[in-house]
């Protein structure tokens, strides 16, 4: 177990007085710190500690006995020094420049942040000096304008005093790049790109700007009317981004007059530091929406034989919904169920699934839990499923992310944990970002990797699509889709040519090195060069980068895992850090960075058809029996089917009874058109969600769930941080957490459960997963606990995994050699686009609830298929332009974006989007080991739709 | 966990600057591609280059010379500060407004001192210098696409600054110096001993600069030149440039040598374009000659220079600014310390000299210290160059004793036009304060000046005659500091434009100086005490010396300028 620390440094030290207050410091320490530190507080607007000073807002000057006052957050102490802060001069001073920036405001009764959070620090200062707006005798200024574009932040160039805090907050933080200074004197204004529109610039809304910002001049606009209040009058709940696997921790600010969240603030964890993106800072309104389902539902009789319910999910061309956008149709759908209580619901679900076990067996049993939910509620499901039905079908959508990873890094290092976590890109002197559209999924987390760029960390980002991220690389590899492995093996070609590898680590820690390298040898930059697309020089320029480097680091996303060869890919990955010894020291290792808020905390609570909680095969003897011997039931010795599998047994008649808590396979799997059937397939369908979603419209019964702000429990990140999401709200209606569903329908299957709160359910899985020992909702803190962690009390946990043993049996790193071997359906005439899905930065899966919220779907209303501007200027195709994708699958329409991120030839469509489901086109090929999905990679063609909005000329043609 | 990179104490953060090259040449390619700068251009340079569109907006927006609109086929740009307003801009400006207000060929456009104050009112027409009076001419020629030749400006004589005889071969110094015949100690030390100060304004020793830089580690450190006066009335450096760049050279190719530089650069104003052709025949010359390459005369040492010419805005004179605008960023004024000696040019020590003190080493050098002190008079030392404009009948650069008096100059320079009496002077341009027809005999030396309650400067004496509203002159100094104020602080960014809006204001409604309020006072000195660069502090400063002026003398008080403590 490594914890870095770094090694104390001698730093000299210098003398001075502060207020003839006498202070030793280190050198190069600010007076502003020093100051701070010795109990003194200067005034200042420009500086916040989290930011490199500027000294600009001159309110810190300091008497250092010149000619002229120092600014004194930046400027650096000195021996001898005989600093005043505080004499009537300087006080003089200070009040005459508040005077000027105050002149210039909005009427205090207007002001932005005076009148909403009331914490306008430039207010505290004229509150300090006794100033009044009216009262001065400086002229007041024309007015500089507002700009109101952004559905969520407003800007008041009135109240900003360009204190340049916003810009180091959209730079240094979150290495977003978008706001700078524009203009000169006293027409300067801060300015989004080249002066545009907040709205239309290349903002994302992180909102950290208007975290930054000290006056009134960036705030959050109210989002559904809920007025923006002080903190002291509302309710702080502490507790957990919903969407990606970054697990920010945030503060919800309730209204509980209202019983509505007013606004939410980054909170300090030692992962994601205050950081929000635009999904965690504004995207929960979701939650109160009127959509929410409220009541159990039961399907009217009249609505069997059961199929989908509404023309766009029955995919009717003919009554194709005339405008692009929107959700499940309720007006179209709800009439097909009646409402019903709990119980008649509860028994309903019990009895039908009781029955097709009677009937058919464990095997004909399936259920799907969700990387949504909590850890409790994933381990009490993959309880009721296998303990209550006796069969491992129990899956979840880690199966459509990181299924492939996970089986390579079982195979390959005994773990499918993360080795080191995002923040410890920090010590890495290189790291790769291997297919990862990290600043759209992982927003938070790609602010690191941005920020320690800038500290010398060499990045190296390899995907076929440049992503934003690209634009922040040393060194961008745009491979050719699909070539990872012969990239991957090129680099570690010229890796052991150049003897650039670790030998020692090698000897001591690997096994099966030879094989590799016997493999490798055919892979030479050359040679990888016509496979991939990437020159050899290059390859050879990253093998030596790679090979050089004292700390090496990769983190990957889903263009590595979603791949009939996810495993293989990652096999590379990992053989790319072991053979260079790039894992188990600090800034080293492998980092899959998982999707969803629980991805990893469902996997590690056994919600996978191979593993029991922590990893624990079911095909294993020794933990069949520590199971059974804790639940009380004999459990099935064999493996479960996984998503894909399940699907598959479901169309011919296998797995005839499914309970679906919190999945939305419909939209989320590959191959819509044979979900479909397969959903309609089934014998009994019990959905539990927030929403009428496109899966419960072949539901037999609908159980209204609640969201993670409704609940109390644990959320286990990409870090393997466990962290508590506390509850938030009441849920809406008769909505109930799901973990007492469960608990119910398994009291009703003969599978007694009597938790009173979550935190019983956490101890119970705590004492069956080693991994989690020690954790308990008494010690994880208000910023959670990384796992393993030998003591909770006083530690936050392991950073780094594998100091001294893998997690295999034999505590080697398993090699194993892999042969690129191309895709699956590579482009033809007729389809000559291969197509990329995946997914947008203000959209969450399958948008069920990022397209209920008002700022999400304010930026991203509708779905676009982006390609490249040669390839639509050939096709004739404008920006905006409806075109038609088509693939052996399926067709889709949409209109087309047109992205230099996209090379000719290839294409990218987001999957969140059920009028223009990308998965109609996607192919059902699965990865042989991790049975994931190629989502990276099917041919389609594209074709002008004719008109501009085809939608609108489809219906044109019907009413004619 | 934390691995910060150490800072250089003192140095601000890195929003808004960016790694990698200027973008500055890129820029400049496409308006000289386009004529301006299109915005598509400028999103596919953006997305070539990967840097943001902010930091592209943060370049076009802050310098002048950066259109963001289609140019009309004429330009033609106007002065309105403090000498040209002496001789009546303001008339000919709305004289001009009114026969190009609607002109669809010809933009009119105001803008500060263009440095031909001896030609006053001064205009250019496409950015070629003349005075306004030939304006209207140059307009209908460049209708038609055709425009005369701008040239510099010389005298006839050498200057008694310059060691070489017309037709005698010069650099005789650098040559003795790559020789070897010279060593640097030696350099320094004659330096030192002459006691010759910066005559950029801050009057800073200048062996002691040298010896500070040449004693910083080795490789890379940097020269610069500092060609950028653009004070109103200050424009001695451009005719030294236009008359003696030899010795700027060779002053600058000395200070490179002593110091350990390998490559140096002019930052020269874009309205200097005459005077930059001077300055790039002279490269040539030099590079003919072997004296720029990577082995001088076989010394064994890489010389290089280019120029650099100015994106605009008098905010780059100021030796932090200008290192900011080279390295491609906005020309904000550094906090300092580090100072450039140190911290400089892309974070490397960096000798900066302006172009008289690089024009003086050559003859101190070669003549000795004692010599060059016995050129002044009245206890001070050296020779000095002026500007002199104003109401005078023949304003021009003289270089003369140093010490001389500014009745000395109005002498020199025919005396003030129409026989008139002095109303006041502005002995070292703008952003000196103003002195009285009392204090035309004292010494235009550091020392003296100071205690007098003004400040040497950037050497330009300006002469305003008997009758001038003075209070309305240093009101019109205040507007060139309020323009020309890059924004970064509070201070000299509200403060300055707040006063001129008072100052205005009283001034229209026919009021004069025992009107101003109390408070221009208490900005004076928010803007002299907090502000981070010599522009801000000084700003009001002008205007609070008018004051003074009438209550009996300007205010004598200790100048920003003349502290010897303010760079290195």
């Amino acid at each position: 177990v490594a914890i870095s620390t770094p090694a104390p440094t001698e730093t000299r030290t210098v003398s001075l007085t502060i207020d003839g207050l006498q202070v030793t410091v280190p050198e190069g320490t600010t007076i502003w710190q020093a100051a701070k530190d010795a109990g003194i507080e200067i005034p200042v607007l420009c500086h916040d500690e989290r930011y490199d000073p500027v000294g600009v807002c001159r309110l810190c000057v300091v008497d250092v006995g010149a000619r002229v006052y120092a600014a004194s957050c930046v400027r650096p102490c000195e021996d001898g020094m005989e600093v005043r802060t505080d004499t009537p001069e300087l006080e003089r001073n200070r009040a005459q420049l508040t005077e000027l920036l105050l002149v210039d405001q909005p009427p205090t009764a207007e002001d932005p942040k005076e009148t909403t959070t009331a914490d306008n620090e430039l207010h505290v200062l004229v509150r300090r000096y006794g100033l009044d707006q009216d009262a001065s005798a400086l002229p007041r200024g024309q007015g500089r304008g507002e700009d109101r574009s952004n559905p969520v932040i407003a800007v008041d160039h009135d109240a900003c005093i360009l204190c340049d805090r916003c810009v180091r907050a959209c730079d240094d933080i979150q290495g977003n790049d978008v706001i700078g200074r524009s203009g000169k004197g006293y027409a300067t204004l801060i300015a989004f790109d080249l002066n545009d529109p907040m709205g239309e610039s290349s903002c994302v809304t992180c909102g950290e700007c208007v975290a930054a910002c000290p006056t009134g001049a960036l705030t959050n606009k109210p989002i559904n009317d809920v007025p923006i209040r002080p903190r002291e009058e509302l309710r702080q709940v502490e507790s957990v981004c919903p969407y990606c696997g970054v697990g920010c921790a945030l503060t919800f600010n309730v209204d509980d007059e209202r019983g509505a969240i007013a606004y939410a603030d980054g909170r300090e964890q030692p992962g994601s530091q205050r950081r929000l993106c635009v999904k965690g800072r504004y995207g929960w309104d979701y939650t109160f929406s009127k959509q929410r389902l409220t009541t159990p539902l039961i399907r009217r009789e009249s609505s069997y034989p059961k199929g989908p319910l509404s023309s766009d999910v029955r995919g009717d061309e003919r009554r194709r919904r005339r405008k692009p956008g929107g959700l499940v149709d309720y007006d179209e759908v709800m009439p097909h169920f009646r409402e019903a209580t709990w119980e008649e619901a509860l028994d309903l679900v019990a009895s039908r699934l009781k029955a097709i076990h009677e009937e058919s067996g464990p095997k004909a049993i399936a259920g799907f839990g969700s990387a949504k939910c909590t850890n409790e509620e994933a381990y009490l499901f993959q309880k009721l499923i296998r303990a209550g039905f006796g069969t491992n079908n129990v899956d979840h959508c880690t199966r459509l992310c990181h299924a492939s990873s996970v089986a390579a890094l079982f195979e390959g290092v005994g773990s499918g944990a993360v080795s080191t976590t995002y923040g410890d890109v920090v010590n890495a002197d290189v790291a790769i970002l291997a297919g990862t559209n990290t600043t759209a999924n992982h927003p938070v987390a790609s602010s690191f990797f941005k920020q320690a760029r800038r500290r010398g960390t060499k990045l190296i980002v390899v995907d076929p699509r440049r992503e934003r991220i690209a634009d922040h690389a040393d060194i961008y590899c745009a491979i050719k889709p699909g070539t990872d492995v012969a990239f991957y093996n090129g680099v570690m070609h010229e890796v052991i040519r150049l003897g650039l590898v670790d030998r020692e680590f090698i000897a001591d820690r690997t096994s099966n090195y030879d094989a590799l390298a016997k493999l490798l040898e055919d892979y030479t930059p050359e040679r990888t060069e016509q496979i991939t697309g990437i020159d050899a020089d290059t390859i050879r320029l990253v093998a030596r980068l790679w090979g050089e480097a004292g700390a090496g680091v990769i983190y990957w996303g889903m263009g590595i895992s979603q791949h009939t060869t996810g495993t293989d890919n990652a096999r590379c990955l990992i053989a790319m850090c072991a053979i260079t010894g790039h894992v188990g020291r600090p800034g080293t290792g492998l980092h899959p960075l998982r999707g969803q808020n629980n991805v990893q905390g469902a996997s590690d609570a056994g919600l996978i058809p191979m593993f029991y909680p922590d990893y624990q095969p079911v095909d294993a003897e020794s933990a069949r029996n520590r199971f059974e011997a804790a639940w009380g039931r004999e459990l099935d010795p064999e493996r479960g089917l996984t998503v894909t599998e399940i699907v598959a047994s479901a169309l011919h008649g296998g797995v005839r009874g499914m309970y679906m808590m919190g999945e939305n396979p419909f939209l989320s799997d590959p191959n819509i058109n044979k979900v479909r059937k397969a959903l309609s397939a089934l014998d009994f369908l019990v959905v539990q969600d927030i929403f009428l979603t496109e899966t419960a419209e072949f539901a037999d019964v609908v159980l209204p769930a609640t969201s993670a702000l409704e609940k109390d429990g644990t959320y286990t990140n990409t870090d393997r941080r466990v962290q508590i999401g506390h509850k938030v709200l009441d849920p809406p209606g008769q909505a109930r957490p799901d973990w007492q569903i469960v608990q119910d329908i398994a009291n009703r299957v003969g599978l007694p459960m009597d938790y009173a709160d979550p935190s019983e359910i956490f101890d119970e899985l705590v004492s069956l997963m080693p991994n989690y020992t020690g954790l308990g909702y008494d010690n994880l803190g208000p910023s959670g606990k990384l796992y393993p962690n030998p003591d909770p009390e006083h530690s936050d946990g392991t950073v780094v995994l594998f100091d001294e043993n893998f997690g295999t049996d034999d505590g080697l790193a398993h090699l194993v050699p892999a042969e690129w071997m191309p895709a699956k359906e590579l482009p033809s005439d007729e389809y000559p686009f291969i197509l990329n899905t995946g997914r947008l930065l203000e959209h969450w899966h399958t948008g069920s609830m990022t397209r209920r919220s008002f700022a999400l779907d304010s930026i991203q209303p509708e779905a676009h298929v982006f390609m490249n501007p040669d390839d639509a200027r050939a096709m004739g195709v404008a920006d905006g332009d409806f075109v038609r994708v088509s693939s052996r699958r399926g067709t889709i329409e949409l209109r087309a974006r047109l992205s230099h991120r996209d090379t000719p030839g290839t294409c990218f469509i987001p999957f969140h989007f059920r009028e223009a489901a990308a998965n109609l086109l996607t192919i059902d090929e699965i990865d042989p080991f991790g049975k994931i999905p190629e989502f990276k990679f099917c041919a389609v063609k594209i074709e002008r739709a004719g008109g501009t909005a085809a939608h609108e000329a489809q219906s044109a043609r019907e009413g004619a | 966990m934390e691995v910060v990179q150490p800072r250089y104490p003192g140095t601000e953060a890195r929003a808004g600057k960016f790694p990698g090259p200027s973008l500055i040449p890129a820029l400049n390619a496409i308006q000289r591609r386009c004529g301006w700068l299109p915005r598509d251009e400028l999103v596919t340079l953006s997305r070539e280059v990967r840097r943001p569109l902010y930091e592209i907006e943060g370049l076009i927006s802050f310098y002048p010379h950066f259109r963001t609109t289609e140019p009309k086929t004429v330009e033609v740009a106007v002065c309105h500060d403090l000498t040209c307003w002496l001789h009546g801009s303001d008339e000919r400006i709305a004289e001009a407004k009114a026969r190009y207000g609607d002109d669809v060929e010809v933009e009119l456009v105001e803008v500060s001192c263009l440095g031909r104050c001896d030609i006053a009112p001064a205009a250019a027409v496409d950015e070629r210098p003349l005075a306004f009076a030939d304006a209207d001419e140059a307009v209908e020629a460049a209708r038609g696409g055709t425009h005369g030749d701008a040239h510099a400006k010389r005298g006839e004589e050498p200057r008694p600054n310059d060691p070489y005889a017309a037709g005698e071969e010069r650099y005789r110094v650098l040559r003795r110096a790559l020789a070897g015949d010279l060593g640097a100690d030696a350099m320094v030390a004659t330096l030192k001993e002459s006691e010759l100060r910066g005559m950029g304004g801050a009057g800073f020793p200048t062996g002691q600069k040298w010896e500070i830089v040449a004693a910083q580690e080795p490789t890379p450190k940097y020269t610069v030149c500092n060609a950028d006066e653009s004070e109103p009335g200050t424009f001695k450096d451009r005719q030294i440039l236009a008359e003696q760049p030899h010795l700027v050279f060779e002053g600058m190719l000395l200070g490179m040598l002593v110091t350990g530089c390998e490559e140096g650069w002019v930052f020269i104003r874009h309205e200097y374009g005459p005077e930059e052709d001077v300055l790039r025949a002279e490269i040539e010359a030099l590079r003919s000659e072997g004296l720029l390459g990577d082995d001088v005369l076989g010394s064994g040492r890489r010389l290089q220079v280019e120029i650099f010419t100015s994106p605009g805005g008098y905010i780059l004179g100021e030796e932090s600014a200008l290192l900011e605008c080279m390295e491609g960023h906005r020309g904000e004024p550094r906090n300092k310390p580090p100072f450039p000696g140190l911290y400089g040019l892309w974070g490397k020590p960096t000798l900066m000299n302006s172009v008289e003190t690089f024009a003086d080493v050559p003859i101190i050098l070669e003549r000795g210290a004692e010599w060059w002190k016995e050129q002044g008079v009245n206890g001070a030392t050296g020779l000095k160059f002026f500007a002199v404009s104003g109401h005078v009948e023949r304003p021009d650069v003289y270089c003369v004793r140093a010490g001389s008096t500014a009745r000395d100059l109005i002498e020199l320079a025919g005396g003030v036009t129409g026989g008139r009496e002095v109303g006041a002077i502005q002995p070292g341009g703008a952003s000196s304060n103003f002195l009285g027809p009392g204090q035309l005999d004292v010494p235009l030396d550091w020392k003296p000046l100071q205690e007098a309650g003004s400040m040497l400067g950037s050497g330009a004496l300006i002469v305003m005659a008997e009758g001038t509203d003075l209070l309305a002159a240093g009101t019109n100094v205040l507007r060139f500091f309020r323009d020309e104020s890059c924004g970064k602080c509070v201070p000299c960014r509200v403060g300055s434009a707040k006063a001129h809006a008072m100052l205005s204001e009283l001034l229209g409604q026919g009021k004069g100086v025992e009107d101003v309020a109390g408070e221009i006072a208490q900005l004076e000195e928010t803007l002299r005490k907090t502000s981070i660069c010599g522009l801000g502090q000084v700003a009001l400063g002008p205007v609070l010396s008018v004051i003074g002026m009438d209550r009996g003398g300007a205010a004598a008080r200790e100048h920003p300028k003349d502290r010897e403590d303010t760079e290195t």
